[in-house]
C-alpha cells in the first residue's frame, strides 16, 4: 500500500512542525537550562550534561513557591468572582439582549486600554482606601480584564441553550432567578469549567499590575521571576526554573480545557 | 379546575399588533383549541396566559382572579412547549418530579408521585434515563408526566405534537384527550393543524391576524363557517370557493363552469363554497368540466377537475373511479342543501334559501 499525499496535507504538516517546533523549543531550552550550571549556561546549544538542582534550590530559597501561592490566591478569587458575576451577565447578554447587540463584543472593548492608563487610579484608590498592603487591589485590577474575558467567553454556551428551558421551568413554578440556577446553569458548567481555567491563568501570567499594586515585600510569582534580573545581571539558571515552576501548570490546564477553548471562543465569536 | 378567561386582550410589539383585543371564554374541565396559520397570534396568546409574554391591554382570568401582573410560577398552570424543553441534565424521574421541588413536597414523597405518573405514562422502566436516550415520542410522554404531576389548574399545550412522526402523533393525540378527560383539567391547546383541532376539541377558536375568526364547536364551525378564511381552513381538503352568480337554479361561475343548486334564488354576484364531499359528480360528454387527476386514497378518491379555469376538487367513494378516469367531461352539481355562500366583498357568510 503507498499512502497518497497530496500537497496541502503535506503544507499542513509542515506548518503544524514548524507551529509546534516554535513553542516546544524555548520551553525545552528553559527547561534544560534550569539544570545548568553558570558556565553551562554560556553554551546555549549544550544538551548534554550533568545536571544539578543549584538552581532549583536558589529559587526555593527565594520563595518562589510562597510566590505562586500568592499567584494562586490572588487568581482563584478573581475567578471566583468572575464566573459567579460573568455567568448571570453572559446569560443576561445571550437571553434578553441586555444592552442591545453592541455589548456582546462591546463588553471586551476595555481590553484595548493599556494597563498603564488603569494602574494608576487603582493606585490611588489602593492608598485612600489603606489596602496597599492587601492584595484587594491586584485582584480588582485583575477583575478588569479576567471578568469581561470571561463573561464573553460564556455567552456562546448560553446562545446553545433553548430559551424554553428556563420558561418551562418558570411555568413549573420557580422564580427567573431559581430557574437560571437550577436549570440554565447546569447546561453551561464545562464552559464555565474552561472559562474558570482560562481565566486563572490570565491572571496567573499578569505581571504589570502585580508589580505595581501587590505588596512590595511579598511579591506574585511574575514579579518573583522578574527579581532574577539583578543589579547584577539575569540569574539565568534560576530564572530558569523559576520559568519551569510558572509555565507547567498552564500547559497542564490548556490541556484539558482545550477543545471547550475553542468552542468558547469561535462561540462567542461566530454567533449574533 | 377553573375557567379562564380573556377579556379585550392585546398584544404589540412596538406598532405592530399581534393580538387584537380578543375576547374568550375557555370553559372550566374543556379542552379548547386556538388554530390559525403561523403568526396568526395563537402561540402568542398562550404565552401571555402563560406570564411568558406581557399583556399589552386587556385582562386574562383563571378561576375569577385576575392573573396579568403574576409571575408564571404564581398562576397555577403546566405547560407542553414544542420541543419538550426536557431538563437535559436530570433522569427522568427527576424531570417529572421536577415541579414538586417548587412546592413544599419532601424529596421522597416527590419521587413516589413522579414513579407513579411515570408509571401511569408507560414510562416505568425508563425512570433513570436521561432525555436524550428516549425516543420523541418518549420525551412527549415526559414531558406529559412533567405537566400533569402538580395538579394544576390549568394546561398549556404549544403545538406538542408537532414534533412526532404522524402515526406518532395519532396516537398521542388519543392519549393526551384522555388524560385531559380525565383529570377534566381546563385545558388550552395551540395547533396549526386544522385535523388536530377538529379531532381534538370541545371548543375551538380559529385566529387569523390577531382576531377571533370564528369560536365554537368543531362540528358547528365545520358545518357554518362565518367567512371564507375559516371555511377553506378548517376541513380536509379544502373547500372549494368560486366567485360568480347565480340564476335559474344554477350558479355561473366567472370563469364559465356551472354547477347546479338546488336553490331557487337569484344573487347577481356571490361566492359559492363546496365541501368536496358534497360536489357531485354526473359524467357528460358534455358537461364542462374535467377530470384532470385522480389521487386514490383506499375506500375513498380525490378528483381534481378543471372546471373552465376553476380548479375545484370532489371526494368520491372508490367504486365510482370506473366512469371518472382522467379526461373524463363531468356535470357538477352541489348536494342539496350544502352550499356555502360568501359576500363577494366582506367574504363574511351569507344566507341564501
Amino acid at each position: 500500500m503507498i499512502r497518497r499525499l497530496s500537497p496541502w496535507s503535506v503544507a499542513r504538516a509542515l506548518l503544524l512542525w514548524v507551529a509546534a517546533l516554535t513553542v516546544t523549543l524555548p520551553l525545552l531550552w528553559v527547561a534544560l537550562a534550569s539544570f545548568k550550571s553558570p558556565a553551562q549556561l554560556n553554551d546555549p546549544g549544550l544538551v548534554i550534561f550533568n545536571p544539578n538542582l543549584a538552581n532549583w534550590a536558589r529559587v526555593l530559597e527565594a520563595g518562589i513557591l510562597e510566590s505562586a501561592g500568592r499567584s494562586a490566591m490572588v487568581a482563584a478569587v478573581t475567578v471566583a468572582i468572575s464566573v459567579v458575576a460573568g455567568s448571570m451577565g453572559a446569560y443576561a447578554i445571550s437571553a434578553y439582549k441586555a444592552g442591545g447587540s453592541a455589548t456582546r463584543f462591546g463588553i471586551l472593548a476595555a481590553q484595548v486600554l493599556p494597563p498603564a492608563v488603569l494602574v494608576f487610579p487603582f493606585l490611588t484608590m489602593a492608598y485612600a482606601l489603606r489596602l496597599d498592603t492587601t492584595y484587594v487591589p491586584v485582584i480588582f485590577a485583575h477583575l478588569s480584564f479576567v471578568l469581561p474575558v470571561i463573561t464573553w467567553f460564556l455567552i456562546g454556551f448560553f446562545d446553545a441553550v433553548p430559551r424554553s428551558l428556563e420558561e418551562q421551568a418558570r411555568v413549573d413554578g420557580f422564580s427567573r432567578f431559581a430557574a437560571f440556577r437550577l436549570v440554565v446553569l447546569p447546561q453551561v458548567l464545562p464552559g464555565i469549567g474552561a472559562a474558570a481555567i482560562f481565566g486563572f491563568t490570565l491572571s496567573w501570567n499578569d505581571m504589570f499590575y502585580g508589580l505595581i499594586l501587590a505588596p512590595t515585600q511579598e511579591t506574585i510569582l511574575p514579579v518573583a521571576i522578574a527579581a532574577f534580573n539583578t543589579f547584577r545581571g539575569v540569574e539565568l539558571g534560576a530564572m530558569s526554573a523559576a520559568i519551569i515552576i510558572a509555565v507547567v501548570p498552564v500547559v497542564i490546564a490548556s490541556f484539558f480545557i482545550q477543545r471547550r477553548l475553542v468552542q468558547g471562543i469561535s462561540g462567542g465569536a461566530v454567533k449574533f | 379546575m377553573a375557567e379562564v378567561r380573556f377579556n379585550k386582550i392585546r398584544k404589540e410589539y412596538g406598532s405592530t399588533v399581534i393580538v387584537d383585543d380578543i375576547d374568550i371564554v375557555f370553559p372550566d374541565g374543556s379542552l379548547t383549541v386556538l388554530v390559525g396559520p403561523s403568526g396568526c397570534g395563537k402561540s402568542t396568546s398562550l404565552r401571555m396566559l402563560a406570564g411568558l409574554e406581557e399583556i399589552s391591554g386587556g385582562e386574562i382570568t383563571i378561576d375569577g382572579r385576575v392573573v396579568n401582573g403574576l409571575e408564571p410560577k404564581d398562576r397555577d398552570v403546566a405547560m407542553v412547549f414544542q420541543n419538550y424543553a426536557l431538563y437535559p441534565h436530570l433522569t427522568v424521574l427527576e424531570n417529572i418530579a421536577f415541579p414538586l421541588r417548587a412546592t413544599k413536597t419532601g424529596k421522597r414523597d416527590a419521587l413516589r408521585r413522579a414513579q407513579e405518573v411515570a408509571d401511569s405514562l408507560g414510562l416505568g422502566a425508563l425512570t433513570s434515563r436521561k432525555p436524550k436516550d428516549l425516543s420523541g415520542g418518549q420525551q412527549q410522554r415526559v414531558a406529559i408526566g412533567r405537566a400533569i404531576i402538580r395538579e394544576p389548574a390549568v394546561f398549556l399545550f404549544d403545538e406538542p405534537l408537532s414534533n412526532l412522526d404522524a402515526k406518532l402523533r395519532v396516537e398521542t393525540r388519543f392519549e393526551l384527550m384522555q388524560i385531559q378527560r380525565r383529570l377534566g383539567i381546563t385545558a388550552v391547546y395551540v395547533t396549526h393543524d386544522q385535523e388536530e383541532a377538529m379531532t381534538m376539541s370541545d371548543r375551538m377558536v380559529v385566529m387569523k391576524d390577531g382576531r377571533v375568526a370564528q369560536s365554537g364547536q368543531p362540528e358547528e364551525i365545520y358545518a357554518r363557517p362565518n367567512s371564507v378564511f375559516v371555511a377553506t381552513f378548517v376541513g380536509s381538503p379544502k373547500m372549494n370557493i368560486i366567485a360568480g352568480a347565480i340564476a335559474g337554479g344554477e350558479f355561473r361561475s366567472s370563469m364559465g363552469s356551472r354547477v347546479a343548486l338546488g336553490a331557487h334564488v337569484r344573487q347577481e354576484s356571490v361566492i359559492l363554497g363546496v365541501r368536496p364531499d358534497d360536489l357531485l359528480l354526473t359524467p357528460n360528454p358534455a358537461g364542462l368540466a374535467r377530470v384532470a387527476l385522480v389521487e386514490l386514497l383506499g375506500p375513498r378518491a380525490i378528483v381534481h377537475l378543471d372546471a373552465g379555469g376553476d380548479r375545484l376538487t370532489s371526494v368520491v367513494d372508490a367504486d365510482r373511479l370506473s366512469d371518472l378516469s382522467t379526461g373524463i367531461a363531468v356535470d357538477l352539481a352541489v348536494r342539496p342543501g350544502a352550499a356555502h355562500f360568501f359576500d363577494p366583498d366582506t367574504e363574511d357568510r351569507i344566507e341564501l334559501s
